[in-house]
């Protein structure tokens, strides 16, 4: 699968513009002519000022049968996400989280570690290089992204804390203050959020923890100040705004797994075969794209992360 | 105690009203598409819109007639077959941009969607029904079909039951925990019944004298 866009480049400390962009801009150039669909989406980016991965880039590897990937508009990308915390009104949640306290923020590790630790923002860019990584997004919705965010492997911090041989899951829990979100005031779903990873999910290479997108810090409504990235499964996962990281031996119960299990299944892997009741999962509408384009399996990622379902029915296990 | 010419004055009324309501959002919905305010998913928005306008203005056209009977209205009786022609319209396009914008006419995406997909099954059973409804509204049908077609038009309540079923099923959640956005098919549902209670005979002759008697017992009360 030549198609993926994964990339991972490391920042060195108050360095501006990623160095992916000095790398592919020359193949930008070289595809856009026989793509066209970059140049169209950069003419409709208003002027990106200060963002450096122009949108309607379109990444190196791309080509073939598959369609190229072009990054998605920074305007896109923090203008159109689900954060139901806020509302669940995709294209008004960025103002309706735009006042949301995400200083000081603290994120607590625990559970079944040797070393737990409360984790300060300071700390953990501090402590964890940022790098830039280029994912594709998949919601389960049926729309899809392609986000070049800044973070670092979860296993990084997981490795800091060590995990006891008992731990076998990790649980995400996203902060929870009704007083700034007016979607977690109206009661229609159990929050806090919570997701979870099984342990071998959480410390693959893939799975970050993420800070940033487009180099800036990551807007309120993306999930500021620190979310998880996973991405091979559906959007819902990358669990936004986390306050707590326990490591567990039990598959920890997450919120869309708990309301509809039928529905979201606690793997969430991106999955053409796996149909959903609601929306097309072999296919999907690409943001800033018109018509559809086939769904991939495990999103494109299924070199890197199929051994970890080996031997697993993922139509049984979805 | 009105005469023709003053009737179908009102009749124009009513004719113009249902044009409005059923034509301005058309209008306003086109021009923010061409315009590009439709947002990042544009496909997405305008399903969700031609699908909200759609039922709304099924409902309106429902309630056309109790409206009339019980406040004795008479002159938004003219609203009624317009109102619906017009839900029948829309639920159209609505189906038009799910096969031909979204789908772009891949027949079998389409059929998969439609085969796989209960929500999506019981949107086209609802879109035929309003369909069939639409192209037998005129005037030849109805002489034609006579008390038939009565029986027939009396299945617009099985497509409005269907279309708040399709959209129950369409919301992101859990029906039976109501975990989830239910507000608006919630409300289109008690709309429904609310219309279903009140075609029951003896439930119009009790609201009748309290509506319609109010009038001349009030003095000018400001
Ligand atoms: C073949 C027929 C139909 C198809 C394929 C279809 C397809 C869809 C789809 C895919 C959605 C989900 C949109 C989304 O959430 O992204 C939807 C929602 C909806 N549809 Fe349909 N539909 C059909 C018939 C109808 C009819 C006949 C009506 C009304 C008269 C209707 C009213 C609605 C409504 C109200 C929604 C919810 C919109 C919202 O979420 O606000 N649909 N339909």
């Amino acid at each position: 699968m030549k198609e993926k866009p994964y990339r991972s480049v490391p920042l060195e400390p108050g360095e501006i513009t990623p160095k992916y962009l000095y790398k592919t801009r020359r193949q930008f150039m070289k595809q856009i002519g026989v793509v066209g669909l970059g140049a169209l989406l950069a003419s409709c980016a208003p002027a990106n000022s200060g963002n450096p991965g122009a949108p309607g880039m379109v990444l190196p590897g791309a080509g073939g049968e598959v369609p190229a990937d072009v990054l998605t508009a920074y305007e896109a990308v923090t203008g159109y996400c689900n954060f139901y915390e806020f509302t669940t009104n995709k294209e008004t949640v960025d103002e309706l989280a735009q006042d949301f306290v995400t200083q000081p923020w603290s994120v607590q590790v625990d559970g079944l570690v040797d070393s737990p630790k409360a984790y300060s923002m300071e700390d953990i860019l501090a402590k964890f290089t940022q790098e830039e990584r280029i994912y594709r997004m998949r919601c389960v919705e049926g729309w899809s992204m392609v986000i070049p965010w800044t973070g670092f492997p979860l296993r990084q911090l997981l490795e800091e804390v060590q995990p006891t041989s008992e731990a076998h899951y990790v649980a995400f829990e996203t902060a929870l203050v009704p007083e700034q979100m007016d979607g977690a005031r109206s009661r229609m779903f159990p929050f806090p959020y919570t997701e979870g990873l099984r342990l071998d999910e959480a410390l693959h290479d893939l799975t970050i923890l993420a800070t940033g997108l487009y180099d800036e810090p990551l807007p309120p409504q993306n999930g500021a100040p620190i979310r998880l990235v996973v991405p091979w499964k559906y959007g819902f996962k990358s669990i936004k705004s986390i306050v707590r990281i326990s490591l567990v031996a039990e598959q920890p119960p997450t919120l869309w797994n708990t309301i509809a299990p039928n529905e979201y299944g606690f793997y969430a892997n991106v999955n053409p075969a796996v149909d959903h009741p609601r929306w097309s999962q072999a296919t999907e509408r690409r943001i800033g794209e018109s018509g559809r384009r086939d769904t991939l399996l495990m999103n494109g990622y299924a070199e890197e992360v199929m051994p970890l379902y080996e031997g697993m029915d993922l139509t049984v296990d979805f | 105690m009105t005469d023709r010419s003053d009737r179908s004055i009102r009749n124009q009324w009513g004719r113009i009203s249902a044009h409005l309501l059923g034509g301005v959002p058309l209008i306003l919905l086109g021009w923010q598409l061409v315009q590009g305010r439709l947002g990042f998913n544009p496909v997405e928005s305008v399903l969700r819109w031609t699908g909200r306008l759609a039922l709304g203005l099924l409902l309106l056209s429902l309630s056309v007639t109790p409206i009339r009977k019980i406040f004795k209205i008479s002159a938004i009786s003219a609203m009624r077959k317009p109102l619906g022609l017009y839900a029948a319209l829309y639920a159209f396009l609505h189906f038009s941009v799910f096969a031909l914008w979204d789908y772009q006419l891949n027949i079998r995406q389409i059929y998969l969607e439609i085969s796989n997909k209960p929500f999506i099954l019981l949107g086209m059973i609802a879109l035929l029904i309003l369909l069939v409804l639409a192209a037998t509204s005129f005037r030849f049908w109805q002489r034609k079909l006579g008390r038939k077609w009565v029986w027939l038009h009396r299945s617009v309540y099985a497509a409005a039951l269907l279309v708040i079923l399709h959209y129950l099923l369409a919301v992101k959640g859990d029906l039976f925990s109501l975990q989830g956005a239910y507000a608006p098919p919630l409300i289109a549902a008690g709309i429904l019944v609310l219309l279903l209670i009140l075609r029951i005979p003896a439930i119009q002759q009790c609201l009748r004298p309290t509506f319609t008697q109010q009038e001349p017992d009030q003095p000018a009360s400001d």
